[in-house]
């Protein structure tokens, strides 16, 4: 690091004494190599790296470089769930600072020796703590969601607040999670909960102080066509679809794409008949305008859980001989899509795991949900359960080989209707799970089919491990057992592994500082980084 | 009013944590007694569970509600809202306040089943010839045996449910390892993945070995009749055999 980096980094001089801004927003829209400066490393959402220091052939000399350990202190946390440090989001790099989050704690450390820099607490009023994907960066300023529905900006050099704003009502049984995503000078923030019925939107907040610019519902306007997939108005309104994951952009098209998450109620379905748009959808908007631009339903009518926010990611490829600009989503409920990103059109359907609750696809390409594996008072047998065949962590895309990468599981469950009335609420049902494995999964866009499938032995249960492909020719993944794991991106190969104290929490990300590749992975409340001298 | 509003910092007991986002905590006496003003006042509108009718909101999607605190908005509004009672007491509208905060907290937690579902629908008949038949059941099982009034052992059938499409691991899986040119070790697994294997053997012996191509692994999975199921039998075989089994004497 030079020296005037390192004293812009640890001092709170602003950027115009620095001389430059710490993230140069150009950065966010080249393929990362010095820098993991947002969610996914770019907005493609492919996790793929350009880098290629860490590679097939010295893979196996991939070393330890240093450890991290989250402390947050022992302020306790309000509002419910995992009060457990827990690195779920995330990193983000930029020159040579790595900032991770946990709820309510951002921490700014050192990327080449793992030493902390500085640690923002927030004071919680409450929400639930179930995780935090991670923070975003524009110029000095880095921001991320706490669970009590405020977005926080920081001053990346030394950790202080600059403002905070309000993206949800905790009254309302929202809290936040998501990892904010920057496009040109919006904000770009989430929403979480699905205890009441309540419904999802993103917002766009303004980078420079934090005002609301626009907000997007997730449930149609009433009157137009596609309201007519709610039996009312009030069901419409409270009809759920949470934006759990960040999106991805486009530049030329303009566009970003996220996932909306299940609707409300979850489980008891018969008060809300119909396809419930646009819960369950791949959502394509303006990030100037919030202008719904188009949309794609995979799982139309849920009654399982399966938010379909899982990374939309993009790619230009040649489907049935054409140049396409495409979009793919592996998504939780089995299913694995590829559309047009520029117009949404439907190019492809296929199972990534085997599933039971689909009798086929429609005209436009979504699953139809068998209604016999809708919840049922004496049970139905349905995979995948409630975790889903994937979750939220991310997936991968590597363009030298072509393949979809998907950390996927193949689970059961049971799922019950408690509520069979007319007008349940919240849930009014639930799945108990049994048995599950867990496999590595590669898919061909072009087809669908699976390439290769790699079961990880042993226990099974689903793994929390996103994926980061590179063009050193490797795969890295997490599996159940807590190992760290590069393989062979082509054959589904384990080339190397290392066996971390507990399981991977997060996405891995790679960076090149000085002629050294690192690699660096969450477990749990630790960060590790394995470096490479590569020059 | 004044004492609706002060009452928060009178009644610590009543909310979890100070700050204006805490959750109202339910008094159940309270709520017992709103539950009879609601039901003489506000039910005709507001519906038995305060989810709305034709003549009246939903009580529990309401922000009003939600935002609500020991009567703070609700007095205000009931006051001002045609058609409503306005010479309740702040007391009366603090019961009413804790039975719908009641009511919002049940529904927020449904997703925990409140009563056990019917899982009994099956006909034992067919239950019975897909044990002795088609389910493969008798290999390991015996109705008069290992099975005999199983259903005791549950609290719920949908325990015995569960436990048969989702069975325990009682016994330690078996593991056979050969390496190269070596003896078999046998054993308990203690651990497996791409890279190593670990055994514990009858003398309580710790064995590990790296998973090179020339060693063999062998894993005996006791109960792999139970998923090798999961893509084979249908509903109905498992209501069967759930109401078969919940039978046997």
């Amino acid at each position: 690091m030079s020296a005037l980096r390192a004293f812009c980094a640890l001092t709170v001089l602003s950027v115009t004494a620095c001389g430059q801004a710490l993230l140069d927003p150009a950065k966010l829209l080249q393929p990362p190599t010095d820098a993991w400066p947002t969610y996914n490393g770019d907005y493609s959402g492919q996790r793929y790296s350009t880098l290629a220091g860490i590679n097939q052939s010295n893979i196996k000399s991939l070393s330890l470089a240093w450890v991290y350990r989250a402390n947050p202190g022992r302020e306790p946390q309000g509002g419910g769930g995992n009060n457990a440090p827990v690195f779920k989001g995330t990193p983000i790099e930029i020159n040579g600072i790595l900032y991770i989050t946990i709820p309510d704690h951002a921490w700014a450390v050192d990327a080449r020796t793992g030493r902390e820099i500085w640690h923002y607490a927030w004071k919680s009023k409450g929400g639930w703590h179930i995780g935090n994907r991670g923070a975003a960066a524009w110029h000095d300023t880095l921001y991320f969601e706490t669970p009590d529905c405020n977005l926080v900006a920081l001053n990346m050099a030394d950790g202080k607040e600059r403002w905070h704003t309000p993206v949800c009502d905790l009254e309302q049984f929202y809290y936040a999670s998501v990892a904010p995503i920057v496009i040109k000078d919006h904000v770009i923030t989430g929403v979480s909960g699905d205890d009441l019925d309540i419904p999802g939107y993103i917002e766009s907040h303004n980078a420079t102080d934090g005002k609301l610019e626009w907000r997007w519902y997730a449930h149609p306007e009433p009157g137009t066509p596609e309201a007519k997939t709610w039996p009312s108005v009030e069901a419409m309104m409270h009809g759920g679809g949470m934006t759990w994951v960040p999106s991805t952009y486009d530049p030329q098209l303009n566009l970003i794409y996220f996932g909306t998450g299940n609707p409300q109620p979850v489980i008891a379905g018969q008060g809300r008949l119909g396809s419930n748009l646009y819960t369950e959808c791949i959502i394509a908007l303006n990030p100037d305008t919030g202008k719904l631009a188009w949309y794609f339903q995979p799982s139309p009518h849920d009654t399982h859980d399966w938010d379909a926010v899982q990374t939309p990611v993009l790619f230009d490829g040649e489907i049935g001989g054409r140049p396409r600009k495409l979009l793919a989503q592996a998504s939780r409920n089995g299913w694995f899509f590829v559309l047009d990103r520029a117009t949404g059109e439907h190019l492809l359907s296929s199972e990534f795991v085997k599933t039971n609750w689909a009798l086929g696809v429609d005209a436009k390409g979504q699953p139809i949900l068998n209604p016999a594996k809708q919840p049922q008072r004496d049970g139905a047998l349905v995979t995948p359960n409630q975790g889903g065949a994937i979750n939220w962590p991310s997936p991968s895309f590597d363009p030298e080989t072509g393949l979809f990468y998907a950390n996927a599981a193949r689970a059961w469950s049971v799922y019950y209707l408690y509520n069979d009335d007319d007008k349940p609420e919240g849930w009014g049902g639930n799945d108990r799970s049994g048995f599950s494995e867990a496999m590595l999964q590669a898919i061909d866009y072009k087809t669908g089919k699976v390439q290769w499938s790699h079961k990880w032995p042993g226990n099974g249960g689903g793994v929390r491990s996103g994926l980061l492909s590179t063009a050193g020719k490797l795969l890295f993944a997490g599996d159940p057992n807590s190992n760290l794991v590069a393989l062979d991106p082509v054959t589904g190969a384990p080339l190397w592994h290392a066996t971390l104290h507990t399981s991977l929490t997060n996405g891995p990300i790679t960076y090149e500082l000085d002629g050294t590749q690192y690699l660096v992975v969450g477990a749990g409340d630790t960060l590790y980084g394995f470096a490479m001298q590569t020059r | 009013m004044r004492r609706l509003i002060l009452a928060p910092l009178f009644c610590p007991i009543l909310l979890g944590q100070a700050g204006p986002y805490q959750r109202q905590t339910v008094d159940q006496g309270a709520a017992l007694r709103g539950r009879q003003l609601y039901t003489q006042h506000c039910i005709n509108c507001h519906g038995a569970l305060a989810k709305g009718t034709e003549n009246g909101p939903d009580l529990i999607r309401s922000p009003l509600v939600l935002r609500d605190r020991l009567g703070n908005e609700i007095g205000p509004a009931l006051k001002k809202l045609p058609g409503h009672k306005t010479d309740l007491t702040n007391a009366q509208v603090v019961d009413i306040t804790n039975f719908l905060k009641d009511q919002i907290e049940s529904t927020a937690k449904n997703r925990n089943a409140d009563r056990p579902p019917n899982v009994l629908t099956g006909n034992a008949d067919a239950g019975r010839a897909y044990f002795n038949g088609a389910g493969g059941c008798t290999k390991c099982h015996s109705a008069t045996g290992d099975l005999a009034g199983i259903s005791r052992k549950f609290k719920d059938a949908v325990d015995l449910q569960q436990r048969m499409i989702f069975p325990r691991q009682t016994k330690p899986t078996q593991v056979k390892v050969t390496p190269a040119g070596g003896a078999t070790v046998m054993g308990q697994l203690v651990r497996i993945d791409d890279f190593n294997v670990s055994l514990r053997d009858a003398a309580g012996q710790y064995h590990e070995w790296s998973r090179t191509p020339d060693v063999r692994v062998d894993v005996d999975d006791p109960l792999a009749a139970h998923p090798a199921l999961l893509d084979v039998y249908t509903d109905k075989d498992i209501h069967d055999l759930v109401r078969y089994l919940e039978s046997l004497p």
